[in-house]
């Protein structure tokens, strides 16, 4: 099997793997990183989105063959690129805001797709600080590849944390 | 079988002088509870330390057999016990489902039953402790009180952390019932599910003191899932255990003729494993697993099967079959008098598909099936005792050698309240035939085409109105094949020993609330046929309970004739509603909820009312429900673009009447989340079939409500004392559904009788 060296949260890492191993499995088994979730495994629903370079990717049907180089975040490593971007030091209780914003939510009921809903949370926030509610309605349904879905219905929750985390991150 | 009678009071209990177990030290989790039988793992449930442990450190731990299906119940269990013993809710933890360690087994649906089990432990408890407190202060314990658990009086006071260090005491609890079993005789074929539940009345806070619930208690596992802990059944770990994926059959009916084989050179570590029509493929490594299978599925060959009568002839198909009457309530002879001197009737059909739970992440399960028969399972399954007792039976083994450790999953939504459904049976018999520990992920394909589903059904229902239109009579005919089938389909498939679901008694047959109690007659039957395609090899479509069941049916029948009784008496559907009942919550809550929507009153349809055009029009609808004591109120504003067919709904406010509420902030998330879930059900959901097999198995082709779908939920909702504590986790979806076929009625002046209004069938019903 051939080997790849990928940057995780912020680690060098080298795996072996079949070249047309989707990264979420690389993720959870050989790296033991099991926030990011298997949903649909079609790209469908972006419950396991995790960050490649920043930008939102579905790690159930990138390879990992494709993100070899990149830098790939997941939701372990928010804090860790929290800490990094405000140049503070990382600590146990390093918490992303959005995490924050989640927590004080109380945003998950089922809570399997609120990893990925946090991610794209995250790159929202990177590309629009203050987003307008119609503007985080859009980023959650009309980003490709697929709108982000939650059957627990948790949408509300999910537009007031992304505005928590807004007013947070703002400062 | 205890010491203590059904009505304790607390002199009585300091007389009785019941000891109190109490662990002075946190017992490593992993390790079973103290008082677990280590030959049986099943916990006394009349021993005080099953249920709770007092730690020196001040800390509390509660077990319940129930367990978190996303509804904040594990929150609202903390809360309860931290209501009845003074402690502050943050110091109570709670360990929910593992069979080993939780005494009580029990529905996992809601937090009405689950919460009262552990509320009472709780009371027992306080009324121990203040025995305790009162030798060690030397006052009489009337003259105790407790904050923050500490206990005070005559200007001395003592921490229960205090009273209980070192101490080896035991105090009995009050318990009747017992966990779940295999019952043939019983309908679904796994009775007991309610568990086991604590008896008596210790002495216990009014909900006028209530300090702890009542509060936003953050839910306990909210934090472990944002940041990222492992805490799904499907991160399970288990050593030397190899991933499996299953190769389902080409149809619903298929028997195999011949598994495909292994390619050893493209897939070195992976292997076929077969039990009659059940075929997998394990591998080591997770992917190699999925690829293998794949190619396996390719090549497998199995019998051609037909007998589905295709969705597009649902309706009609259950027309031809031959149904059970299966319950009635209400007289039938009355309710046909008085449609027959009725100045007028109104008489209508409704119908749904086939719709399912369809939770974000397919079933999974890991088992570890011994040499001796032991099984140890990590499950998401809601009803553990009832998986346990299942399990056991599917394997043939005592239910002493089965333990079910409990995980969270992706909701369940109810395919699982029946201790049934998912990859439990899968990962058992595969263990077994490898002698290795085998974790199964089912695909979202799989599970949207091998899950259970909530049956498609048909409702006709009449009206008698009076001179002044007014409702005088009702009667509704519910058909529908039954939701008893908690059958595992790996156990169903690798013919292994299984549960036999029954069309009757099929309960509860009738499952609305009638609201309308000024209507003097009223008869409500229901008829059931057994699951589509039930004589199939592979036991058709099974028919299993989805939240709010039956009711939400049924209900969707009722409302919708209610909404076209109210047409017909230009009335205001409101107005309407309020005029036939003396429920007063509900008058209350309507009228809450109908402001806060910016109601106006006038009767449905509206005056801009049309059904063709390439413009949208608007339209304004309610539902209401009454379910597991509270009083739900939906209000929704659609538009509708009659040329396109497409229905978008514009704002939604959801209203109830719980009576105390127990946590606001997750009362709330489940109105907003159950209103979602039920806009699904309204416009897009539908399982869809050919003459074999499901074929809505991706997110395009069974299609649930994105953000974009639905609005942002507008809640209403008081905490009111003297209401009792009623059930506020569920029953959202009702009304969601209802309001949103009542707006459409509103906008466009043709009543929809079928739900989902695809743009398909919207326009077929505006060009009629």
């Amino acid at each position: 099997m051939p080997s790849y060296t990928l940057t995780v949260n912020g680690k060098s890492q080298t795996v072996n793997a079949a070249a047309d191993t989707p990264l979420i499995y690389v993720l959870r088994n050989d790296l033991n990183l099991t926030a990011t979730r298997l949903g649909c495994g079609l790209s469908q629903c972006g419950a396991c989105a995790v960050l490649a370079d920043g930008r939102e990717i579905r790690s159930c049907t990138t390879t990992v063959a494709r993100v070899a180089g990149k830098k790939i975040h997941t939701i372990e490593g928010l804090p860790g690129l929290w800490a990094a971007k405000t140049g503070k030091p990382l600590t146990p209780e390093t918490v992303h805001p959005v995490q924050q914003a989640w927590i004080d939510e109380q945003v998950p009921q089922c809570g399997y797709c609120q990893s990925g809903m946090m991610i794209a949370a995250v790159d929202l926030l990177d590309q629009n600080p203050k987003p307008s509610v119609q503007q985080i309605r859009a980023a959650f349904t009309n980003t490709p590849p697929s709108p982000h879905l939650c059957r627990c219905g948790t949408y509300t929750g999910i537009v007031a944390a992304v505005q928590r985390a807004s007013k947070a991150i703002a400062g | 079988m205890s010491i203590l009678g059904p009505t304790l009071t607390r002199r009585d209990f300091v007389k009785v002088g019941g000891v109190l177990v109490v662990s002075a030290s946190i017992p490593a989790p992993a390790k079973a509870a103290a008082g677990a039988d280590a030959a049986t793992h099943t916990l006394d449930a009349s021993k005080l330390a099953s249920w709770l442990e007092l730690h020196a450190d001040g800390s509390i731990v509660a077990r319940t057999g129930k367990t978190e299906t996303g509804t904040a119940s594990t929150a609202f269990y903390a809360q309860a016990v931290a209501e009845e013993l003074d402690v502050d809710p943050m110091k109570v933890s709670v360990i929910g489902g593992h069979t080993d360690e939780t005494p009580d087994g029990g529905y996992s649906a809601g937090f009405l039953g689950g919460v009262n089990n552990l509320k009472k432990v709780a009371a027992y408890t306080r009324q121990a402790l203040l025995g305790l407190a009162a030798e060690r202060l030397k006052v009489p314990v009337a003259s105790l009180t407790v904050a923050n658990g500490v206990v005070s009086g005559g200007g001395k006071s003592v921490s229960y952390a205090d009273l209980v260090k070192g101490q080896q005491l035991s105090l009995a609890i009050p318990v009747t019932g017992r966990l779940a079993r295999i019952d043939p005789k019983d309908p679904i074929g796994i009775t007991d599910l309610m568990g086991i539940i604590v008896t008596g009345e210790p002495p216990m806070k009014p909900t006028e003191k209530y300090k702890a619930v009542g509060l936003s208690h953050p839910r306990p596992t909210v934090a472990d899932i944002v940041m990222g802990k492992p805490v799904y059944s499907g991160d399970v770990k288990v050593p030397g255990m190899l991933h499996a994926r299953m190769v389902r059959p080409a149809t619903l009916g298929s028997t195999l003729i011949a598994a495909g084989k292994i390619d050893k050179a493209k897939f070195p570590t992976a292997e076929v494993v077969v039990q009659k029509n059940l075929v997998a493929v394990v591998s080591p490594n997770e992917w190699e697993a999925v690829s293998a299978a794949r190619a396996v599925a390719a090549v497998t060959k199995w019998t051609e099967w037909s007998g589905l009568p295709g969705s597009g002839n649902l309706t009609s198909n259950l027309r031809s079959q031959k149904f059970e009457d299966v319950g009635r309530r209400g007289d039938l002879g009355k309710a046909d008098a008085a449609l027959g001197k009725a100045a007028r009737t109104v008489a209508a059909t409704f119908e749904q598909p086939y719709v399912r739970h369809a939770p974000m992440g397919a079933f999974v399960a890991t088992a570890d099936v011994k040499a001796d028969g032991a099984i140890t399972l990590w499950s998401q399954s809601s009803q553990a005792q009832g998986a346990r007792a299942h399990i056991a039976h599917i394997m043939s083994v005592p239910v002493e050698k089965v333990v079910i450790r409990w995980a969270q999953g992706p909701g369940q939504y109810g395919r699982t309240t029946y201790g049934g459904d998912g990859a439990m049976a899968d990962a058992a018999i595969l263990s077994k035939l490898v002698g290795k520990p085998v974790r199964v992920q089912w695909t979202l394909t799989e599970d949207l085409a091998w899950s259970s589903t909530s049956p498609g059904w048909v409702a006709d229902v009449k009206i008698g109105l009076d001179a002044k239109n007014n409702m005088v009579a009702f009667k509704s005919d519910w058909y529908s094949p039954h939701e008893n089938d908690a059958r595992m389909i790996g156990a169903v498939l690798a013919g292994m020993p299984e549960i036999s679901p029954k069309t009757k008694p099929f309960y509860p047959a009738i499952s609305t609330v009638w609201a309308y109690d000024k209507v003097p007659a009223v008869v409500e039957s229901a008829f059931g046929v057994p699951n589509l395609a039930h004589d199939s090899a592979n036991g058709g479509l099974r028919g299993n309970i989805m939240r709010t069941p039956w009711q939400r049916q049924q209900n969707f029948a009722l409302e919708a004739a209610v909404e076209q009784a109210a047409s017909v008496a230009k009335a205001d559907p409101i107005e309407y509603r309020v005029r036939h009942t003396t429920d007063k919550r509900l008058i209350e809550i309507l009228n809450e909820t109908s402001q806060a929507a910016g109601w106006k009153s006038r009767p449905s349809p509206s005056p801009e009312a049309r059904k063709a055009g390439t413009t949208p029009v608007r339209g304004r609808g309610v539902g209401v429900v009454i379910r597991s004591g509270a009083q739900w109120v939906g209000i929704a504003e659609v538009e509708v673009t009659p040329d396109t067919g497409v229905v978008k709904v514009l704002s939604f406010t959801t209203g109830v009447d719980v009576g105390k509420v127990m946590n606001p902030r997750h009362l709330k998330s489940n109105m907003e989340g159950g209103t979602v879930m039920g806009l699904g059900e309204a416009l897009f959901e539908e399982v869809t079939f050919d003459q074999s097999k499901v074929t809505s198995t991706d997110w395009t082709k069974y299609r649930i409500p994105s953000m974009g779908d639905a609005p942002l939920v507008k809640t209403v909702f008081t905490s009111r004392d003297g209401r009792g504590i009623n059930g506020g986790g569920e029953a959202a979806n009702t009304v969601s559904a209802n309001a949103v076929a009542a707006a459409f009625f509103d906008a466009t002046g043709v009543q929809p009788k079928r739900i989902p209004l695809t743009p398909a069938y919207v326009k077929s019903i505006l060009m009629a």
